[in-house]
């Protein structure tokens, strides 16, 4: 209720509300004590009357006379505190009775207790008290006296009368009093109050307020406020004087940053120029790395080419130095090949231009093929290789980039450890991701190299005299394991190994879900029967349930030390075949099949992680797919081999190849073969021969002048007449996806100049030859 | 004295809680009841007819003796008894002695005495003077002269003819005068309280017949 108010206003307040409540405190407590007193005297008073009134009507009673009775109860009209009075006889009867005035009523008696005299009791403010009559210690009749509450009540009212006007008298005073406590208390507070607010608006901190007429503890709060406002008027001063000097400083700054723009603006200019330059040149790297994949392969595959015809001895024998030195320009030319494969992928990754295929990739399989696969060089230097997988997790990566990053790691484990080492591939799963390890028994890397170890080129000193390597598998897998997500890292200490560690996002298991798709190259009267060589049981039951589903019959050997056996009664119509095996590798049942006159001819469908499809084809294999094997894939490809139109075979097969040398290192093969070989050296030429005559089969580079060898691709097989031309393109151009699909569905055959090929292109050859000779007899 | 009437309305007392907001009748009587209960009255009194009058007249003899100092006369100083004699005829029956059964004024056991010659009631405090004894009431007041004996009679006007308190009836009520005279002539000192019921007081002597 005070809080709108000022405070001298609230002293005001305090002051009467103070001694009010005090005064009414002490009225209430004397008006009671004095009912209390009243009371007391008013029963005391009653009780000496009725002791009179009673021994004055003894005899009365005694003799029965009640006109003595009323005589002695009349005498009680000078008494003007009784308003009635009575007595009675013992047997109950009224014997006398008085009244003060006319009621006539007679009020409610107390009861007497035993042994009592007298007894009296209040209704409101009046007493009726008893008192028993007794002559010689026995009771003749009661006497009642009842008050009369009328001199209460007037004594009551008087007093609150008294009450009131002193309440009221000491209130004015109060209020005196307080009008003078202003002047001393409130009144300097009050004027300290508008000093403040009249400070605080007008910012004016030059007033003082005075403390005239106050003292304690108001003197120290004026001479506090004042001190104060000498402070904030000394410290206002300072920042003004701040601020005048910060504007001039803006002021100064802003026409230096005015000079500097005109500045940059000059130069930004030249900037706009380099950034064009830079664009320039970043588009001219690119096209450098492409053409340069092209351009130096190109004489590589010549020389490749050439150093391998050679030491056939076709035109005239070697003497064994000139075996020696074409034997070495073979391997470092091979070395060269691989050190410029390993330096374009690097700079595809870095120039951002390698696509990854995501997928769910089993960590198990794929350490098991890697391992597979390095197992044979590491036994030649009689290491021992074992995995630990701990949950069977797996990890979203795409998995052929995943076997590179194993097989680089491992890779160079084998070849930098001494002979005797170990190496274990270790996964598991931590924190939402799974941890890969590959960890050797080798020297260790001291410290001082772990970090450049990962910079490209750079090799081992240790390592240095021996020539493997390229100095890149590092910075290529660290890159790749980057692009994956994660990170390689390296914990090694000299003379107890070395481990490198990376972790990829965990991804979820992935189940084959089985279309069924009724196979329109199959005919529905005779199922065709495939052999599946497969040791892993699971991948054997995926293979085999997926061929079912589309109609085929399925024969599984899952021990390939049978498998030639098996194939040759079996006579399927196909195999598929794993490379990754055990007790002997798909490679050498491969052999053996090819080298059985019963299974020469049956096609192979090669199924392997290890992604080297030049390597299948060298060794004759038909078709070779990557796991895990895509169903369509699987069954397009036993499409082709089952149901391929045979080639027409005169043997005459054109190359299309614009560098002088590959041409001639292709048709040297090829003659040597026994074919007859045409060449075009552009896409023109090409175009203009096949339209006059028609060959057995084209090898087709895909870069060419004039016309390109998409071009002629798409060309021929819009055409009727060419649109079943058998094509095998061999190529040394970065194959995009799309591209790669596309030449997968066109043509025949697919030769990478990266990969050794001139046996792999042999074989193929030899293998469509072969299926025409069949066709023919 | 109607005891009856406290009978007839027993009802009330049996719900006193509830009778004090009525008017007083009922209340009156049950604060009655309750004394009469502490002062060992017999309530069966209250079945009984209306006093006679010679129970009356034999009350206020007794009652009498409260109202009179016999400390200057020579009767207190004579044996422990309060006699309360009858001269002559007996008209109270054994009224008298139901009526002064177990009372004692003073301290004193009050006793009645029945006597047939004057010269035996010297040592009475009070005597009742039979209205056979009315052709010798001279001889009786000789005898008596100074022996300070309280005399009453129901013989007509005895306070005139000598006696002191002298038994009236006025209707059926039984009244008295005194004279007060011949009591303090007797050495006796009579309360105001008893000359306040008193029908007639007489303050001089009287020359008597």
């Amino acid at each position: 209720m005070f809080t709108d108010h000022s405070i001298s206003k609230k002293l005001t307040w305090m002051n009467m509300l103070v001694s009010g409540v005090a005064l009414l405190i002490a009225c209430v407590a004397l008006i009671g004590y004095d009912l209390v007193t009243f009371r007391a005297v008013a029963v005391s008073n009653l009780s000496t009357q009725a002791q009179i009134a009673a021994s004055n009507s003894i005899s009365a009673l005694l003799f029965d006379d009640p006109q003595a009775a009323q005589n002695t109860l009349s005498a009680l009209k000078t008494a003007p505190n009784i308003k009635s009075a009575g007595i009675y006889t013992l047997d109950g009867h009224p014997f006398a009775a008085y009244w003060r005035d006319q009621g006539r009523q007679v009020p409610a008696l107390p009861s007497m207790a035993p042994g009592q005299t007298e007894a009296y009791e209040f209704e409101g403010n009046q007493v009726v008290l008893v008192r028993a009559i007794e002559s010689e210690g026995k009771p003749i009749g009661m006497v009642y006296m009842q008050s009369d509450s009328q001199i209460l009540n007037a004594r009551l009212r008087r007093y609150a009368g008294i009450c009131a006007i002193v309440l009221v008298a000491s209130l004015l005073a109060a209020l005196l009093v307080s009008s003078m406590f202003r002047r001393t208390v409130a009144e300097p507070i009050v004027r300290l109050a508008e000093i403040a607010r009249a400070v605080s608006r007008d910012k004016n901190y030059s007033v003082r307020a005075t403390a005239n007429g106050s003292g304690g503890e108001l003197i120290v709060l004026v001479d506090a406020f004042n001190e104060m406002l000498v402070q904030i008027q000394e410290r206002d001063g300072a920042l003004q004087r701040g601020r005048d000097e910060l504007e001039q400083r803006v002021q100064e700054r802003t026409t230096e940053l005015e000079t500097a723009k005109k500045e940059v603006e000059e130069h930004s200019y030249s900037i706009l120029q380099a950034k064009e330059e830079l664009e320039r040149a970043s588009k001219f790297k690119d096209q450098f790395l492409s053409t340069m994949s092209h351009e130096l392969r190109t004489p590589l595959n010549a020389i490749l080419g050439f150093s391998d015809l050679l030491p056939d001895e076709r035109y005239g024998p070697l003497n064994e130095r000139q075996r020696r030195y074409v034997t070495h320009i073979h391997t470092s030319g091979q070395h060269l090949l691989n050190l410029i494969n390993d330096i374009l992928d690097l700079s595809k990754i870095e120039a951002g231009r390698l696509e990854l295929a995501f997928e769910s990739v089993r960590v198990e399989t794929s350490f098991r093929e890697v391992l597979d696969t390095l197992r044979p060089l590491a036994d030649k230097k009689s290491h021992t290789l074992s995995h630990k997988v701990e949950n069977d997790p797996y990890v979203r990566a795409d998995a052929t980039r995943f076997k590179q990053v194993l097989m680089n790691l491992v890779g160079n484990a084998i070849k930098f450890m001494p002979e005797g080492g170990h190496i274990e591939l270790a996964a598991r799963v931590m924190e939402g991701q799974v941890r890969v390890e590959v960890r050797d028994t080798g020297p260790g890397i001291p410290a001082e190299e772990q970090k450049r170890i990962f910079e490209s080129f750079y090799r081992l000193r240790q390592s240095e005299k021996s020539a493997e390597g390229t100095g890149l598998g590092l910075a290529i897998t660290q890159r790749l394991v980057e692009m994956h997500g994660g990170e390689l890292r390296l914990e090694s200490e000299v003379g107890h190994g070395s481990c490198f560690y990376f972790s990829l996002p965990i991804a979820p298991s992935i189940r084959e879900t089985l279309a069924q798709r009724e196979h329109p190259g199959l005919k529905a009267s005779e199922p065709q029967r495939i052999l599946v060589i497969e040791d892993d049981l699971a991948a054997a039951q995926l293979i085999e349930s997926q061929l079912v589903s589309s109609g085929y019959e399925v024969v599984t050997c899952d021990q390939p030390q049978r498998a030639a056996e098996v194939a040759a009664t079996l006579r399927p119509n196909a195999i598929t075949l794993d490379l990754l095996m055990k007790p002997i590798p798909g490679w050498e049942v491969l052999g053996q099949l090819k080298r059985d006159p019963l299974t020469a001819n049956i096609p192979v469908i090669v199924i392997s992680v290890a992604n080297s499809p030049a390597m299948g084809a060298i060794l004759g294999a038909d078709e070779y797919l990557a796991k895990p094997v895509d169903r369509a894939v699987l069954l397009a490809a036993l499409e082709r081999c089952l149901g391929a139109q045979p080639i027409e075979l005169g043997r005459s097969i054109l190359v299309v190849e614009d560098d002088d040398a590959t041409r001639e290192v292709i048709s040297e093969l090829l003659t040597s073969q026994g074919y007859e070989v045409t060449t075009a050296s552009d896409g023109a030429q090409a175009r203009a021969q096949i339209a006059t005559t028609l060959p057995t089969l084209v090898i087709l580079d895909l870069l060419l002048p004039n016309v390109n060898g998409f071009e002629l691709l798409v060309e021929w097989r819009a055409n009727t007449r060419t649109a079943d031309l058998p094509v095998f393109v061999l190529t040394s151009k970065d194959l995009t996806q799309e591209e790669e699909t596309y030449l997968r569905a066109h043509a025949e055959y697919l030769f990478h100049k990266q990969q050794p090929w001139q046996e792999a292109l042999a074989n193929q050859v030899r293998r469509v030859a072969r299926l025409g000779q069949m066709e023919n007899a | 004295m109607s005891l009856v009437r406290v009978a007839d309305s027993i009802d009330c007392f049996v719900l006193r809680s509830s009778i004090r907001r009525r008017a007083g009748y009922c209340a009156r009587l049950a604060v009655l009841l309750l004394a009469c209960a502490s002062f060992h009255l017999p309530v069966s009194r209250a079945q009984q007819s209306p006093p006679s009058e010679y129970q009356v007249k034999a009350a206020y003899l007794y009652n009498f003796g409260k109202f009179v100092d016999w400390s200057a006369t020579s009767v207190a100083a004579k044996g422990d008894g309060f006699q309360i004699c009858v001269l002559g005829q007996d008209p109270f029956g054994p009224a008298l002695d139901a009526a002064l059964a177990t009372q004692s004024i003073d301290g004193k056991n009050v006793m009645a005495r029945r006597i047939s010659k004057p010269q035996g009631a010297v040592s009475c405090r009070i005597l009742f003077i039979s209205s056979s004894e009315d052709h010798q009431l001279k001889g009786i007041f000789t005898v008596l002269d100074g022996a300070g004996v309280l005399t009453v009679s129901d013989i007509p006007q005895f306070s005139q003819r000598g006696g002191m308190i002298g038994f009236t009836l006025d209707g059926n009520r039984v009244r008295f005068e005194v004279n007060l005279a011949t009591a303090e002539a007797a050495g006796l000192t009579l309360s105001s309280e008893l000359l306040k019921v008193a029908v007639a007081v007489r303050r001089n002597t009287s020359s008597g017949d």
